[in-house]
Formats: structure tokens, sequence, C-alpha cells
């Protein structure tokens, strides 16, 4: 499940106040989320978890969901 | 150096022939993806499979002088499709895979609008755009004659070799001044315009340009640009097959994801060109992480090509600080000037060379005039294109369309060998903008010591990231959403020099007081902006009456542009 934490990394990146987030989330239905801002909203979320993706792990993520696995497999290493 | 000799092959086809023909084993395509083994087409397979594609394209039906547009993700496969359609004589058009954000209305609004202006006869696409596409065949005034799925055919069941040799027959009597290829100009809905190019167009541009880049057989180049575009299309795609050289080719989408995959290819597969949009050298100076970049090397780049954008020194200075560590030489920074009309490019900027940059001063360019910058002066920091390729002209001019003298701005206007036939069934655009041999091309620029500096334009057209969106589609859309006075909104492209390209700003007038009004009418106009895959990046709302009227009467996006940016006014709210 997506958390709020996440969740509010997004939205802030994003510049919104509110909006929907689960874990099916795909990036083009996030109003803002186009392929320009991703590389800055996955940045955002390295910083603010202190993490480090991979290119190839970002390439594989589908949605929300798939970035919140990830996010939390780092940080269970 | 390669010469080509255009009148040695009169087609591409037969170009491509004479080259798997030279050279069978020699890579013609690398087909990048992201994490995996890359798909190496040698001329010679591409040849062969193409050969089994255009037997297929025949069976359909399709006939020589028939659009095909290509509606197909990165895929091995889209390559000997494209040089199968070509062999039959039919016009391959390359369209954009849909962006799951954009309305399904929209974009059969869009390939309605081009089928009806660019004539698209055939639709060749993937199995899961079906039911997408599907209702356009069904319309009863339609005149898309038939979607087709060529990922599916089974081509070693379809082919004969006596329907083969019958299209190579045929495919010889096609001549050099027959249209080649459709491209359309970006934009988002209905005002893509149509450009033919014949395939003598082409062949004479690969020629002039190849020369202008010292194009050489030990070249290659590595591209991560969608071939629907001018520069994906023709430089790193027509250009190297057309000179028997290989290109890489990495999917736009996941480029954008992880940049590192251009130096990463660059570096495995020894690329010495690459052509980029000016964001993409802020993108890779910046977005991609120092330890992902360890054991690359970008020596063997001989040419980063800056084009379809502004040029940027910043972007430049930026890519050279990030990369010379990784033996990037600063002499490889380059750029050209170039556009769909004229096959490919004007202008372009000496191999090897540093690219010209100078300080103008600011006042005296607003006012028209060039004039060096001083040491009181506002200084303006202005990147050469270069210099004219070979059978290419251009001229300065008013906005009478008189020439200017030399140390004034105006308008381009170009001539080239290369020339597109003009717009595809829209003589009055056509007319609008090429007179007397001449393409009015609507940006504005000046010549400075023979070299070409673009410093802006005349439409109002915002580009980002290489993309041309036109403003009133953004305006017509934003016009539907409640809570916006109708016709009182304006879209344009704002500067981001962080990202090194424009973003779209609209301002709209409101009645809305509050916060939550706002707040929520600025997600409507987000929202608006995704149903036709464009992001906006800012929202200004105003109360009525504020936006300032053009002589025309229509609110004015120059005037309140200008109006927004400068100033602080209490009553525009903005986010």
């Amino acid at each position: 499940m997506v958390s709020d934490e996440l969740k509010q990394v997004i939205l802030k990146q994003l510049n919104l106040d509110e909006f929907e987030i689960d874990d099916d989330t795909v990036a083009p239905s996030v109003p803002g989320w186009d392929s320009l801002s991703h590389v800055n909203i996955i940045v955002a979320v390295e910083q603010h978890f202190k993490v480090k993706f991979k290119s190839m792990e970002v390439l594989k993520l589908k949605n929300v969901g798939d970035l919140q696995k990830l996010v939390d497999s780092k940080l269970a290493k | 150096m390669i010469n080509i000799n255009a009148g040695e092959t009169p087609t591409l086809w037969k170009r491509w022939l004479l080259n798997s023909e030279r050279a069978p084993g020699k890579e013609a395509i690398v087909h990048w993806i992201g994490g995996e083994e890359p798909v190496r087409w040698t001329y010679k397979a591409l040849i062969n499979e193409a050969k089994k594609f255009s037997v297929m394209i025949k069976k359909m039906g399709i006939k020589k002088g028939e659009v095909c547009a290509i509606i197909i993700r990165h895929n091995p496969f889209f390559y000997p499709l494209y040089l199968g359609i070509s062999r039959t004589g039919a016009l391959p058009a390359v369209l954009a895979y849909p962006n799951p954000r954009l309305h399904p209305d929209k974009f059969r609004q869009g390939i309605e609008g081009m089928s009806q202006r660019s004539g698209l006869d055939y639709i060749l696409t993937e199995k899961e755009l079906e039911p997408l596409i599907r209702p356009l065949i069904e319309k009863k005034e339609g005149t898309i004659k038939n979607i087709l799925f060529p990922l599916e055919w089974n081509l070693d069941e379809g082919y004969s070799e006596a329907q083969d040799d019958e299209i190579e027959n045929e495919a010889g009597l096609i001549t050099e001044a027959e249209p080649a290829l459709l491209q359309h100009s970006s934009g988002t809905t209905g005002l893509q315009k149509p450009v033919v190019l014949s395939h003598k167009a082409i062949l004479n541009h690969v020629s002039n340009y190849g020369r202008s880049i010292n194009l050489s057989e030990n070249d290659k180049i590595a591209s991560w640009l969608p071939l629907y575009h001018d520069m994906g299309l023709i430089a790193a795609f027509h250009i190297p097959l057309a000179y028997g050289i290989t290109s890489v080719q990495i999917s736009p989408f996941e480029w954008v994801i992880a940049p590192v995959l251009l130096p990463e290819a660059i570096t495995k597969e020894k690329a010495t060109l690459c052509y980029l949009p000016n964001f993409a050298y802020n993108i890779l100076a910046e977005k991609i992480d120092e330890d992902e970049l360890s054991g690359m090397s970008l020596k063997t780049l001989r040419l980063a090509v800056n084009c379809s954008e502004p040029v940027r020194n910043e972007s430049h200075n930026k890519f050279i600080e990030r990369f010379g560590k990784y033996g990037l030489d600063s002499s490889a920074l380059s750029a050209c000037y170039a556009m769909a009309e004229t096959t490919y490019a004007i202008t372009q900027t000496e191999p090897g060379e540093p690219v010209k940059v100078i300080q103008v001063d600011r006042q005296a360019l607003a006012g028209g005039i060039v004039k060096q910058a001083s040491d009181s002066s506002i200084a303006r920091t202005c990147v050469s294109s270069g210099k004219l390729i070979e059978g290419c002209e251009i001229k300065i001019v008013d906005e009478h369309r008189e020439e200017v003298n030399s140390g004034f701005v105006g308008e381009i206007a170009v001539k080239s060998v290369s020339m597109f036939d003009g717009y595809r069934n829209y003589p009055e655009k056509t007319a609008e903008v090429v007179k007397d041999g001449w393409y009015f091309t609507g940006d504005y620029g000046f010549i400075f010591d023979d070299e070409f500096f673009i410093i802006g334009r005349k439409k109002d057209i915002i580009i980002v990231a290489g993309k041309n969106l036109y403003p009133e589609d953004i305006e017509d859309t934003v016009n539907q959403v409640e809570g916006v006075i109708p016709g009182r909104i304006i879209a344009f492209g704002e500067d981001d020099l962080s990202i090194g390209t424009e973003l779209v700003s609209v301002v709209a007038e409101t009645r809305f007081e509050n916060e939550k009004d706002k707040n929520k009418l600025r997600l409507d106009i987000l929202k608006a902006g995704m149903s036709i895959d464009v992001n906006i990046h800012k929202v200004y709302l105003t109360p009525p009456r504020w936006l300032i009227k053009s002589s025309a009467g229509k609110p004015s996006r120059k005037a309140n542009k200008e109006r927004l940016i400068s100033g602080k006014d209490p009553l525009v709210w903005s986010r």
C-alpha cells in the first residue's frame, strides 16, 4: 500500500494539495506527472527517503505501488 | 568522407539496397532496449525482412502513393516495416503512439483531422490500439481504409518469391521526383501540417548535409529521438541508412526515464554522433547519478548536435562540465537549424570548431538591431546555429518580406534543393508561407560573420522539449473548463532555465474569488491539458476584464505574457 509519506513527497513535487494516489496509480493519470517531471519526482523520493535507485530499477516501475515496493526494499537493506 | 551521388540511386529503397549489397554484414540498426541485449539488424537482414513486409503490404491491397500511418512503440520490426512500405511506393508516415493520458476522443479527433488533411489511407499499429482506432474505420464519412497489425503478421507464410520479384520490378519504376514519405509538424489535434518529401529531396539532403558534418563510414549515430519528429526521422534514421552507416535507436520513453541509456549506448557502441534538443543537455548533465556513469566514455563522440529548440549556451556549458571527465571533447558541441519543410537542416556549425557565442546588446536587439554588447549594455548571449549548408539559401526579411541589411534582425526565409512540395491538401497554408520559392519560417534571427543566429519566433508556438505545441489547441481545451470565462484564456511558453526548455503556462479570467475555488479550477485546467497530452506547468487566474486585447479584439498572448512576467499584480493568482 502506498504510504502517506510517499504520497506527500509526490504531491509536493507536483505542487498539488490533494490527489488520489494508490498502488495502481500510473504517472499519466496524475496532473503534472509527465516525462519531464518524472525524473524530478524520482530524485525527490530518493532524497526524502535517503535511498538511491538504479536507472534500470526505475525503468521497470509500472505504477506507484511498484515505486513504494522499491522504496521499501531499499529501506530494508 | 563518403560522397553520395544522389543520381546514383533514384529512390531511398534503391539506396538501401545498394548499401546492403556493398556491405551486407554491416550493422544498419542497433535497436537498444534498457537492461537487455540490443537487437541488431545488418543491412542484409534488414533488407530481407523489409522485402517480406512489402509482400504482405501488397497483399493487404495497399497501393503506390497511398499513405500508411505507422503508430507503433519502440519495436525492432518497425524498421523493416518502414522500409517495406517505402519499397512498394506507398508513403510511410510515422505518428506518435498515444500517451495514456490523452483522451480517446481527442486522439481520434487528431487522427481524423490528419486523415482528412493528409489523406491517411491505412493505419498500421499494435493490436492494443484497435478499440481506439476501429470506430474511425467504421465511420461512413471516414477516409481511412483499414487498420492493420503488422506485428502480428506471419511474414514467412505470406511470402512469395514471385510477388517479391514483381514488387522489385515496380520499385524500379519509381522516380526520384515521386513522394517518399509524409511527416507532420507537431501539434495536438487538427493543426498538424503534413509535409511530403520526395526521394530526390531526401537524397539531396543526405548528400549535402552529410558533407557539412564530414560524415564518414566510421560514423555511428546514437539516438533516443522519436521517429515522428524530423530530427529523429531524418537526422538519426534516414541519413545513416542512406549513407550505409549504423544508427543505435533508443526508446524515447525509456530515455526520458533513464537518461543514462544514451551515454551507455555511446560508450558500448562507440557512437560518434548524436542529435539532441536543448533540454536534453540539461537532463543529461543533471539527472544522472554519478555512480551510474562509472566506466562510461564519450571520447568517441565527435559531434553532439543541438537542434529543434533555441540553443542555450548554459546548457552546452553544463553538458561539457559534466561529461568532460568522461572523455567528451568540447569541440564536439555543435548546433544546426533545421525544419521539416526543407527535409531537415539549413545551417550547421563547423565540425570540430567551437560553436560561436556572441554577446549582443539586449536593448538594441529588442529594437531589431544587432550590436555587440559593451560594458554598459545589458547583454544577451546568442549561440550560432552555424553556416549555410550546400544547396541552401537564407535571407533575413522585414514584415513586408523585403530583405533587410546585415546587422538587422528579421524573419528568416529559406530556400533549399531539398524543399518540400507544399503542405499536402493544404494549398492555402502553403501559399501563406511559400512565395517565389522561399519558405518564410516564422523564426526571427540575424547573420553575424556569415553565421546564423536564431533568437525567437514570429509565431506563438511553444516548444516544450523539442515538441511544438500550438497555444490555440490548449486555449480551446481550457475554454471548456467550468469556471473559466469563455474566450478569456491565453496559453504561452515560459522559459525554465533549469530544464533548458519552455514550459506551458495558462492565464484565464474567472469570477472565482476564494482560494478553494481557485485551487479547484487550477486542477481542472491541469486535467484539461492532460486530456490533450499537454502538461500545463503554471496557471494564472485573473478577475474578469484583466486580459489585454490585441487590435483584433482577442486577448493578446505577447502583451499579457509580458504583463504577467514583468509585474506583480495583486489581482493575479498563480500557482
